[in-house]
């Protein structure tokens, strides 16, 4: 049945919308102020059992033996797992790219620090870590693969030696005649850029509690999911289920941010919930385990990049070459982050050529995972600060080289070289509105000024893509099959009136059960208080992926409108056999199902509802007695990838310019933040304080990435930095409190013009703050090409510049 | 290793008595024994603050305390905050989006108690002196921020 969504909030059946785009308060907010959400850790079940994880202290190492007698002998210990029972029960799970995947304990041989080796399950978590001390592992090391360079060479040691290489995946697209535009190029300026691995770091880890039931052969997984869906799906493989009989509860959680992991864990729980004879047991990772060995790290990267210009600065071509550090195993599926940038390969720009020479690498590092903005962070931070040094070269200012090239506002729907389509946009407006905020040529002389004085005070300023509404087919070059991302939403009215949607997905913190009931409330016209949002389990859900991919505000929205639409055509139906007239006669307006042209001809829908309830004498013979309606939303208009990768991928391009200025300390290489100014386009704004939220978030992990996060691993891959004392998160001191603009370029493809902005200023901050860190660098003639930017890099840039201030 | 200890304290005016091991965390003690579970653990080592508690009117690292250490403590969690409502501070931090996935939350709300509590009109400086060791990794403190200067708003009100 088409139905035809609301595209703007005027075509909403409200004379005037009192909820939505307007920042109302929270629905998920009471629950979690009061410490009353069920996060997975609060949950507790009869008869459950605690597992702690025995992990390898080796990089890489043959397992000899293990001898888990001692430990089973311990009070409180039920029952132990290995490789043994992995090998019996499992298969590897999956990865991407495909067959780069061990199974959830470790059999033959360990291949990154933290890998599982054994579990147990035990009475209390305390009792479980103890039988972890009393477990006997012997391990015949071997060479260690740290190096990804090293790793691409024919005589390295081998991660997975059946492959007979260390490359997961190697492929050099071209989009356009690349090579002429940089053989015609008046300039060409390249660079090599190093980004270092950062990861999610939600507050809260994963966690799970499993419980097979060995009679039905069923599983049953509560746990802090991000995906619950395709989580189901993977375990269905990899512990050989039927799909209908796996049921993933995914409670509350504490963030997520793509790198929540899990599969490990639910895979290690379920075998022991199975050897124990169907006890539920609970595994909660610890911080520890988390930075190790969790889903915590993301894009390692070593860039050779290059920008074709003309005389007159206009871009021709962008060449990126990227060797990423995979880690040991394609099992976090960080593959797509590499893919990810075919999204928005060419930024804001109209640059008419590009190549990708991509090559994703195993080390026995650990497997790398998704992390909010998936990939595009470090490429758009590549492609900003070549912009500045083409800038630089031919003597242009940063805002002019850019204006220079951006792609014009009438020119979308707009298909980049890497195929995916923009939307709508107006970056000049945003470019604009930035130079405004911060009063830049003001800023500009400051900085003149500065420099006279020795301070080292940059400007940065930078104009990203936010590629929003994620589709597997942007995914297909390193594996992903499919097209379209099915959202659904169920919508009922019961007796009394009151509204319940039922979702796919739990609470993680951006709100979207808020903006859930504030559609429903204004399309039924209730109070926001009338409407219930439902988490539901993925055997009960309609088809649903959640949040990922600055997705969910657009599909849900759709979807709820959808399935509304749905239910008013029912109620519709009823309440013209009410009514006396044809349904075609009757409209729904503030909550009134009235007869068109008829005053006083109306019915409240609550009526109506009620009479579908417990009336059937009443119901016209075509409808069911149910004011409930499905509705499954997919983004249309998608395509399928073809050779090259190219396909119409995510729905909607966000855009954001963000201006800051920074001062490096010369003594001590520490950056200071000044000033921080955001122009951010992201369409209409259904909740304008979740989408401040949204961008203020992003901004804080972009100053972690910029500045201070990294996993650090020894030349033996072993991480030195797995407690927060070693991995630095940023503060409340840290983190700019900035000054926001907000633009509205509505999309014309989705319901009420949004766009995604859940990932958001993660895209834009890395950037802006490196080039602002090189503005302050320009006048002694180095680069800090390497991030995140941390205070020794900066302090022996320095150094080589011969800065006075720092000397030994 | 299992010998354990009976133990008495109060918690939000309510008086407990349990036994635990030496090794007890309170913050494990809190959460499993009493049932307490408002009360979030981040990182078991003290950086992020999602644990923060009251204890004897001083903000604490509840993961970094013993269960034992608290014998004859007074404490306060956020299951003491408000009083069948919201408190004032809960209030602001909903009013202004000060949180998110709400895990570090309840830290938060301690922390802010604990500073308006000690200081009623805080300046900015002395705002983010009393929240930096609290971890957010979802808001970027801003709407915290802002939370924290509308609670204390509040607060001042109410006594007026």
């Amino acid at each position: 049945m088409a139905v035809e969504i609301p595209k703007a909030f005027s075509d909403l059946p409200t004379s005037s919308p009192r909820w939505i785009g307007r920042s109302v308060n929270r629905v998920e907010d009471p629950l979690l102020l009061t410490g009353r959400a069920e996060f997975i850790d609060n949950v507790t079940l009869p008869g459950m059992l605690h597992c702690a994880i025995l992990r390898s202290p080796y990089a890489h190492a043959r397992i000899q033996g293990i001898d888990v007698s001692e430990a089973e002998k311990l009070p409180g210990v039920v029952v132990i797992v290995t490789g043994e029972d992995a090998e019996r029960w499992t298969q590897p799970g999956m990865t991407m790219p495909e067959n780069w995947g061990t199974r959830c304990l470790a059999t033959d041989k360990v291949r990154f620090v933290g890998e599982p080796v054994a579990a147990v399950a035990a009475t209390s978590r305390y009792l479980a870590e103890d039988a972890l001390e009393l477990i006997q592992v012997e391990y015949e090391p071997l060479p260690t693969v740290a190096d990804p360079v090293k790793a691409l060479e024919p005589d390295s040691p081998l991660i997975f030696e059946e492959h007979g290489t260390n490359i997961m995946l190697q492929r050099d697209f071209k989009w356009g005649e690349v090579d002429a535009a940089f053989r015609d190029a008046d300039h060409v300026f390249s660079e090599k850029f190093r980004w270092h691995r950062v990861g999610a770091n939600p507050l809260e880890t994963f966690g799970v509690i499993s419980q097979w039931d060995p009679i039905e052969q069923s599983l049953t997984c509560r746990g802090s999911f991000q995906s619950p869906s395709h989580m189901a799906l993977g375990r269905t493989l990899s512990l050989g289920l039927q799909s209908n009989k796996v049921r993933l509860i995914s409670q509350p959680h504490g963030g997520s941010f793509g790198g929540k992991g899990g599969a490990r864990g639910t895979d290690i729980t379920a075998l022991l919930s199975r050897k124990s004879g169907g006890r539920p047991v609970k595994w909660i990772e610890d911080r520890m385990e988390y930075l190790m060995a969790g889903g915590s790290q993301a894009w390692d990267r070593y860039y050779e990049a290059s920008l074709a210009l003309k005389q007159d600065g206009s871009v021709t071509g962008l060449k990126v070459k990227l060797l990423d550090d995979l880690g040991a195993t394609a099992e976090g599926y960080g593959a797509m982050s590499a893919a990810k940038p075919l999204t928005c390969f060419t930024g804001c720009y109209a640059i008419p050529t590009a190549e990708y020479d991509l090559t994703l690498v195993a080390t026995n590092r650990l497997p790398a995972s998704p992390y909010r903005g998936m990939g595009p962070p470090p490429h758009n931070y590549v492609l900003e600060h070549l912009m500045d040094i083409a800038a630089s070269g031919l003597g242009l200012d940063p805002a002019e080289i850019r204006r220079k090239n951006y792609i014009p506002p009438e020119a979308f729907p707009y298909t980049i070289p890497s195929g995916n389509e923009y939307d709508s946009g107006n970056y000049e407006a945003a470019l604009d509105k930035a130079l405004e905020m911060s009063d830049y040529k003001k800023l500009r002389d400051e900085q003149a000024e500065a420099r006279k004085q020795g301070r080292l005070l940059g400007i940065g300023l930078v104009s990203t893509i936010e590629p929003g509404v994620f589709d597997w087919n942007a995914y297909a070059i390193v594996g992903m099959p499919g097209t379209g991302v099915p959202e659904g939403v169920t919508v009922s009215i019961d007796v009394l009136g009151k509204i319940t949607a039922r979702v796919g997905f739990a609470l993680e913190g951006q709100g979207q059960y808020t903006v859930a009931a504030q559609l429903l409330a204004d399309y039924f016209g209730v109070e926001l208080d009338d409407v219930q949002v439902v988490a539901q389990d993925t055997l009960s859900a309609p088809p649903h992926f959640g949040p990922g991919g600055s997705r969910l505000g657009v599909a849900l929205s759709a979807a709820t409108l959808g399935a509304s639409e749905l239910l008013k055509n029912k109620l519709a139906k009823v309440a013209a056999q009410l009514l006396q007239t044809q349904p075609e006669n009757v409209e729904l307006m503030d909550g009134m199902l009235r007869v068109k042209g008829v005053p006083g001809a109306e019915m409240p829908v609550a009526q109506v509802a009620g009479t579908m309830l417990t009336r059937s004498d009443l119901l016209p013979p075509d409808v069911d007695p149910s004011p409930q309606a499905t509705y499954v939303w997919t983004a249309p208009g998608r395509t399928p990838a073809d050779e090259q990768g190219r396909a119409k991928s995510y729905l909607t391009a966000a855009n954001a310019c963000h201006l800051v200025v920074v001062e490096i300390d010369p003594e001590t290489g520490q950056v200071e933040i000044l000033k921080y100014f955001i122009a951010d386009d992201c369409g209409t704004r259904l909740n304008p304080s979740n989408v401040e939220g949204m961008i203020q978030g992003g901004v804080a992990q972009g100053v972690g990435a910029a500045l201070f996060e990294e996993y650090h691993y020894d030349e033996d891959c072993q991480l030195l930095t797995s407690t927060f004392m070693d991995y630095l998160l940023p503060t409340i001191s840290d983190v700019p409190m900035t000054e926001k603009a907000a633009l509205v370029t509505p999309s014309p493809f989705t319901p009420l013009g949004a766009k995604g902005v859940g990932e958001s200023a993660i895209h834009t901050t890395p950037a802006a703050i490196m080039c602002a860190i090189n503005d302050a660098l320009a006048p002694l003639g180095v680069r800090a090409t390497e991030v995140p930017a941390s205070p020794n890099r900066l302090w022996s840039l320095l150094r080589e510049a011969k800065h006075p201030a720092a000397s030994e | 290793m299992t010998t354990t200890r009976q133990i008495r304290l109060t918690v939000n005016g309510m008086t407990y008595e349990g036994r635990a091991e030496p090794r007890t965390t309170l913050v494990d003690f809190l959460r499993a024994e009493l049932g307490l579970t408002g009360t979030h653990v981040g990182c078991e080592h003290g950086v992020c603050g999602a644990c923060t508690i009251i204890v004897n009117g001083q903000s604490v690292r509840s993961c970094l305390m013993l269960a034992v250490q608290a014998d004859g403590a007074s404490l306060m969690t956020v299951e003491g905050l408000g009083d069948g409502k919201l408190h004032p501070i809960q209030e602001a931090f909903m009013e202004e989006h000060g949180l998110q996935c709400g895990f570090c939350t309840p830290g938060f709300l301690m922390a802010t108690y604990e500073l308006l509590q000690q200081n009623q009109d805080p300046s900015d400086e002395e705002i983010k002196d009393a929240l930096g060791g609290q971890i957010c990794r979802c808001t970027g403190y801003q709407a915290i921020f802002r939370s924290v200067r509308l609670a204390a708003a509040k607060l001042k009100t109410a006594e007026a």
